[in-house]
């Protein structure tokens, strides 16, 4: 036996940046995050070369589904040209030499920050979510191995409570984003910071979704027909927001998530919050023949 | 066009780091070199955040970052991580370790003897401005003792074991794959005994240090006593695939072993230890360990709290993931507020037409 026969020939990283013992660990998480959608399931989380609480979380599951024929279009925010988007899709291209796209339609796995595209994803794509808190109780309990237990139980009736409070306090539920949601009639998640707008978009969906945390070292899943409900009370409708109404300055596109721009008078613009989706209206608009899929949202409008 | 076409985004990334690096200018072995020969303190600490104990690329990434201390870390966890497991090194116990410095605050001398190594604990904190001006300091010769210490140093816990005033736990034999790994498990609580020593092993020093004073100051149930500090050097003792065993090298270690009188009629013991040199990480890092059984949760000295928390390259990345836009959530909470304002500002609606709470 040689030290040589022990290991293999010195590359400055595998295929994928990942090691293949990270990969596996990673990929049976995954299964069991199919198996029972919502759980949140422990892994060890590797160090990635970007800083944790940037999308290591998902980078780490998009780094283990990647392949040299994987399209993966990355998004921040909604935009693919957000700086840490273009940083993340460089470096999967760099490690895995998948094609990069910034089309939702053109896309196999899609990273993404807080958003989920407007256009509706297909059977064969899979939607990856940097998480930044898993944990839908943290609100209610910080304490990490109370709130398992919790969990455990299905208990979650000071989630109920706070949200029954907020009604109390100001007339409405105020939670913004990351709205706590049951998933297939057992488990709380936090589908993370996506807007609210964003969380009807997982309900009997047709893609996978992956939601991943890197620095609190936990991944969940929605499997594709998976119900996702909103925790809301029975006498108080789920509310996206107030978005129906308002048309992209520089589209002139309505019914969908914009982003507000406050303005030197006071008032404020709009824009679309999917960049690439804006860029596809704008280009259609001139004149170019550009494929646009078949949206979550018509009219301002939910329409599943 | 009216639309930003999106390569923006990534020339200013790009330029961005150009302009960072250029301000570090270009690095050479020779610099680095420089580094691993002047700062061996802050090369101790960096590896032992990173829990690689490798001084020429802990020295790399203190220059590739410019002395960033959390983005060295960051450098060589994520080194580390790719690096394959080739053997898992003999359990390293106090007597045998080639013990530098070692003292105890428990007793006036102790087994061995009280052996103060290298420290400046004495020294006068005068700044030696002469070298600004020209005039290089040179450290005097250091004279050696008439009798030196021995190497090798019983573990003072051995002899308040014997004495029974510290509770005996027997070692139970695991095999050496069967330690757990942090690095290829998650943290999970209760956690498991090498999960909690070795969290606090790759700790951020400043962050045991704050929970650690806290729980010093007050904020703990227990007052330590440093019962045995050491910095030592280990023999790194691997298997060959052959079977013989033989030392792979010596690797700069700390340890701290801090005591309190118990509930129990036992002393309790509290330990810390990691790779380099770096007295107030082991001695903070033991504090918290003492004071962790029993702690309330949500408590500084609760296990959990603190091992989150002291974790370098998830605290600091999470602190400074805050410069990312969240443009989108925030609007999520604009719209709720909004909205919850405009209710308010509305009229009350007129009893007549308040519906009638269903019975």
């Amino acid at each position: 036996m040689t030290l040589a026969s022990l290991t293999k020939p010195w590359e400055a990283f595998s295929y994928g940046f990942l090691d293949a013992s990270a990969k596996r660990e990673i990929r049976r998480k995954m299964l069991k995050a199919i198996a029972v959608p919502g759980c949140q399931m422990p892994y060890a989380s590797r160090e990635v070369p970007i800083a944790r609480g940037w999308g290591t979380g998902g980078l780490q599951v998009t780094l283990t589904l990647i392949r040299p024929d994987t399209s993966v279009k990355v998004i921040d925010q909604g935009a693919d040209d957000s700086v840490n988007a273009a940083s993340i899709r460089r470096f999967l291209a760099r490690v895995s030499g998948a094609r990069e796209t910034l089309d939702t339609l053109d896309a196999t796995i899609l990273q993404s920050r807080h958003r989920i595209p407007e256009e509706k994803l297909g059977p064969d794509q899979i939607l990856v979510l940097q998480v930044p808190n898993p944990e839908p109780l943290r609100p209610v309990e910080p304490n990490m191995s109370v709130a398992r237990q919790m969990h455990g139980d299905a208990d979650y009736s000071r989630l109920w409570l706070t949200l029954y409070e907020q009604i109390v306090r100001s007339g409405r539920i105020m939670q913004g984003a990351a709205y706590p949601s049951l998933v297939n009639g057992r488990h709380v998640m936090t589908p993370s910071p996506i807007p609210r707008w964003d969380v009807p978009k997982l309900h009997m969906a047709q893609h996978l979704t992956f939601l991943s945390a890197g620095r609190e070292k936990r991944l969940y899943a929605v499997p594709p027909f998976t119900r996702v409900e909103p925790l809301v009370f029975s006498d108080v409708p789920y509310k996206v927001e107030d978005h129906a109404g308002l048309t992209c300055h520089r589209s002139g596109v309505k019914g969908y998530f914009m982003n507000e721009i406050p303005q030197d008078d006071g008032t404020s613009a709009h824009e679309l919050s999917d960049s690439h989706f804006g860029v596809k209206a704008i280009r259609r608009a001139e004149g170019e023949a550009v494929a646009t899929g078949e949206t979550w949202y018509q009219n301002g409008e939910f329409r599943p | 066009m009216a639309y930003v076409a999106t390569r923006g985004g990534e020339r200013a990334i790009e330029q961005s780091e150009r302009l960072y690096r250029a301000e570090l200018g270009p690095i050479d072995a020779g610099r680095v070199d420089e580094i691993r020969r002047a700062l061996p303190w802050l090369i101790d600490r960096v590896m032992g955040e990173a829990s690689l104990y490798e001084p020429d690329l802990a020295a790399l990434a203190l220059a590739q970052s410019g002395g960033d201390l959390y983005e060295a870390v960051l450098l060589l966890r994520a080194w580390r991580t790719t690096q394959p497991r080739l053997a898992i090194a003999e359990t390293v116990t106090q007597d045998s370790l080639f013990t530098h410095r070692r003292i105890s605050a428990a007793f006036k001398d102790i087994p061995g003897g009280q052996v103060l190594g290298p420290t400046l604990d004495y020294s006068h904190r005068l700044l030696a401005t002469g070298v600004l001006e020209g005039r290089p300091f040179v450290p005097p010769a250091v004279e050696p003792a008439a009798r030196p210490a021995p190497a090798r140093q019983p573990s003072l816990a051995a002899w308040q074991k014997a004495a029974g005033l510290v509770a005996d736990v027997p070692a139970v034999a695991v095999a050496p794959d069967d330690i757990p790994d942090l690095t290829r498990e998650p943290l999970l609580f209760p956690a498991k005994r090498a999960h909690t020593l070795q969290s606090l092993a790759r700790a951020d020093t400043g962050g045991v240090l704050t929970l650690g004073y806290s729980a010093m100051r007050g904020y703990g149930n227990a007052h330590p006593t440093v019962n045995e500090l050491r910095l030592a050097e280990a023999e790194v003792r691997v298997r060959h695939p052959r079977g013989t065993v033989f030392s792979a090298g010596r690797v700069k270690v700390s340890q701290a072993e801090v005591t309190t009188k118990g509930k129990s009629d036992k002393l309790e013991l509290g330990f810390c230890a990691t790779l380099g040199w770096n007295e107030v990480k082991v001695i903070a890092g033991a504090t918290l360990d003492l004071n962790a059984p029993g702690a309330p949760k949500n408590s500084p000295v609760n296990e959990e709290f603190f091992l989150y928390h002291t974790e370098p390259v998830e605290a600091s990345g999470f602190c400074i993931h805050f410069k990312l836009p969240h443009y989108v959530t925030f609007q999520s909470s604009l719209d709720a507020l909004r909205d919850a304002n405009a209710k308010k500002a509305a009229p009350a609606m007129p009893a007549s037409q308040k519906q009638e709470e269903p019975a």
